[in-house]
């Protein structure tokens, strides 16, 4: 009975830990502008994010060893080093757009300018690093994260056209108005909302600071193959909500507040405080997530001690890092620089940066003398292999598009 | 010396040809008793290749598995690796290690552990 | 363990150092290579790890701009990388297991002064996560 709670924990934080500020803003723009047409994307990411986070999850428990660590164990120092610069880069922005994501959703809660919570935002983000332990910031933030699920109440309520909402999303199709590349280029933003290099650093860690040994890899497995796909349903949920409220009116999500509007029409304003809450939980949790993979990369690059799972007097070096991490994100936020802006700069060379992460992971992930028998059946190696190659088209052809698209507008 | 004085320089025999850049260098423990560690790692040669290598991706071990494509990859780039003993070292500049004999009659390493 | 061969980049390059407590203690960064008296051809004397290490593998501005970081944070040191003899070295493995505790390494340095001049003096650094 135990176990099962245990499991059941353990899924219904990897649920509500999935959403972050990528995937808010990801969804309800694409929502807005392409109705369904890229729901597939979504699924096309979740499948990417459960293969590689099984995988490195798999790997560190094996093993013992986090990604990084490995990272430069087998592209050698100085690829290693391109890897962490641009992982690190875009994990940073991803920090700074997850404070900036916190204090907007205070914003709306409370009608107060938003700029005025993010030094206390940044504060509380690096107490909680410093002092909480580890599973229970995981759990209290995964669980909290569940009250996003009233994006998908709230969809239910409004009795939506699902064959509609279906027929757009089985039937994919560029809507009038929009042009090729602009489709091509949220589909890009759209696969690195849902699979962030910060994931699988920040779950291999995890996998680490929880101590688990080969009895937990099944229970690995529950997690990410249920939680991650449950958990990207709400952001197909957004996504609904957005194509059926803000597309039909032409309504260009800038604001955050514009992503609540399906929750808040049909729920009214106990469903916009639940969503708030969510909002929160999911931002906050992702704040701390980024923030602890800031100091697990670059830690686990150059060797030295890392981890909540030990004094922070024995890391003291992690934890500086993650401490500048955290206040140089918010000093980010403060430049006044729009928050959603900096989150869909870090969601597209999110989805550049993956071929060179994923690959040593995949490449460990079959090593007998770290894996012993854990290591990839064929299918995984196959579907590995596929993303590999898909992603390294996507990595060619980002920085393009964004050119010729203007960055999406 | 350092281990990276070694790697990355460009292999030329007595000619002036070069035999390519050295990938690795294999040691040996058999040198004499160092503290706790035992028989000290002696240098026991340069394995050289022409292509340029950056990763060391582990498929060099015959109990490696993976994707298909990866190992085959991996194959090709390691295909030209050449074995040059210490004993024909002759000099070692910056970035060039001078080789005695010919370019050419470089045996292939043996098959590593 | 007489005649164990090894290939140096691939087995011990970018290894990671754990200490007899278990504790990371940094990357191998280098190998120390010396040529003995009586002739033939070099052992390998000791690890280099840190900056100083790091930055000639790396080469180039950011390289030479890491070391002059090491240098200036490593206490009135002369301008050489931290080096773990081999005789602590216990065991080659996935890592490299030493034989002593870090705090007993040169490549220890920096992490002790960022532990005593910054990250030690913030209140519940000492505390064991309970």
């Amino acid at each position: 009975m135990k176990r099962l709670l245990s499991v059941a924990l353990g899924i219904l934080t990897a649920i509500g830990g999935f959403v972050d500020i990528g995937d808010i803003v990801a969804n309800t723009e694409t929502g807005a502008r392409f109705g369904m047409s890229l729901a597939w994307v979504v699924v096309v990411g979740v499948v990417g994010i459960c293969l590689f986070a099984e995988m490195a999850g798999r790997v560190a428990t094996v093993s013992g060893r986090a990604v990084f660590d490995l990272v430069r164990e087998r592209l050698g120092a100085r690829l290693a080093l391109v890897n962490l610069l641009a992982s690190f880069f875009i994990t940073f922005l991803t920090l700074a757009a997850e404070i900036g994501g916190v204090a907007l959703a205070i914003e709306l809660a409370t009608s107060v300018n938003y700029l005025l919570f993010v030094p206390v935002v940044a504060v509380a983000v690096w107490l909680v690093i410093w002092r909480v332990k580890f599973d229970l910031m995981e759990n209290v933030f995964g669980l909290l994260g569940l009250a996003l699920v009233v994006t998908a109440v709230a969809l239910w309520r409004l009795h939506p056209d699902w064959g509609g909402l279906l027929g757009g999303a089985v039937h994919p199709a560029v809507p009038q108005g929009e042009g090729h590349p602009s489709w091509w280029y949220f589909a890009i933003a759209l696969l690195g909302a849902a699979m962030t290099p910060y994931e699988v650093f920040f779950f291999s860690s995890g996998a680490v600071e929880e101590g688990w040994s080969r009895a937990d890899l099944i229970t690995n497995r529950l997690n990410v193959y249920i939680g991650f796909p449950l958990g990207g349903l709400l952001s197909l949920a957004l996504m609904a909500g957005a194509t059926l409220f803000l597309e039909p009116r032409g309504i260009e999500p800038g604001h955050l507040s514009q992503a609540a509007l399906p929750t808040m029409l049909a729920l009214g304003k106990l469903g916009l405080a639940v969503l708030l809450l969510g909002f929160f939980a999911a931002t906050f949790g992702a704040a701390l997530e980024t923030g602890l993979s800031c100091g697990y990369s670059i830690a686990q690059y150059f060797g030295f001690q890392w981890g909540k799972f030990v004094r922070p007097a024995d890391a003291p070096r992690f934890h500086l890092v993650a401490m500048v991490a955290v206040a140089a994100g918010a000093l980010l936020v403060l430049t006044t620089l729009d928050p959603i802006t900096v989150t869909e700069y870090s969601i597209v060379l999110s989805a550049a940066a993956l071929p060179l992460t994923y690959l040593p992971i995949l490449v460990v992930a079959n090593d007998p003398d770290y894996m012993g028998d854990k290591v990839n059946s064929r299918f995984t190696n196959a579907l590995g292999t596929v993303y590999l190659l898909l992603l390294g088209v996507v990595a060619v052809a980002t920085i393009p598009l964004m050119v010729l698209t203007k960055a999406g507008s | 010396m350092r281990l990276t004085d070694l790697l990355g320089a460009e292999v030329v025999d007595q000619a002036g040809r070069s035999a390519g850049k050295v990938h690795d260098v294999r040691l040996v423990q058999d040198g004499p008793l160092v503290g706790g560690f035992g028989a000290a790692l002696r240098v026991d040669g340069l394995i050289v290749g022409r292509r340029a290598v950056g990763a060391r991706l582990g498929y060099e071990r015959r109990t490696m598995g993976g994707p298909l494509l990866v190992k085959l990859a991996a194959g090709w780039l390691r295909h030209d690796g050449r074995y040059v003993a210490w004993d024909r070292v002759r000099a070692i500049e910056p970035d060039r290690i001078h080789i005695s004999g010919s370019a050419d009659d470089l045996p292939r390493p043996a098959a590593p552990q | 363990m007489a005649g164990r061969v090894l290939e140096a980049a691939l087995q011990l390059l970018d290894r990671q150092l754990v200490d007899k407590h278990g504790r990371l203690a940094g990357k191998v960064d280098d190998l120390e290579l010396t040529f003995p008296e009586g002739g033939g051809p070099p052992q390998v004397t000791a690890i280099l790890a840190g900056p100083g290490a790091l930055s000639r593998r790396l080469g180039g501005r950011f390289g030479a701009r890491l070391e002059a970081v090491a240098n200036r944070l490593r206490e009135g040191d002369d301008d050489h990388p931290a080096r773990v003899p081999f005789a602590v070295v216990a065991e080659i493995g996935s890592a490299i297991g030493l034989g002593v505790a870090k705090a007993e390494l040169e490549t220890d340095r920096l992490e002790a002064w960022t532990r005593d001049h910054l990250i030690g003096r913030l209140p519940g650094a000492g505390d064991a996560p309970d």
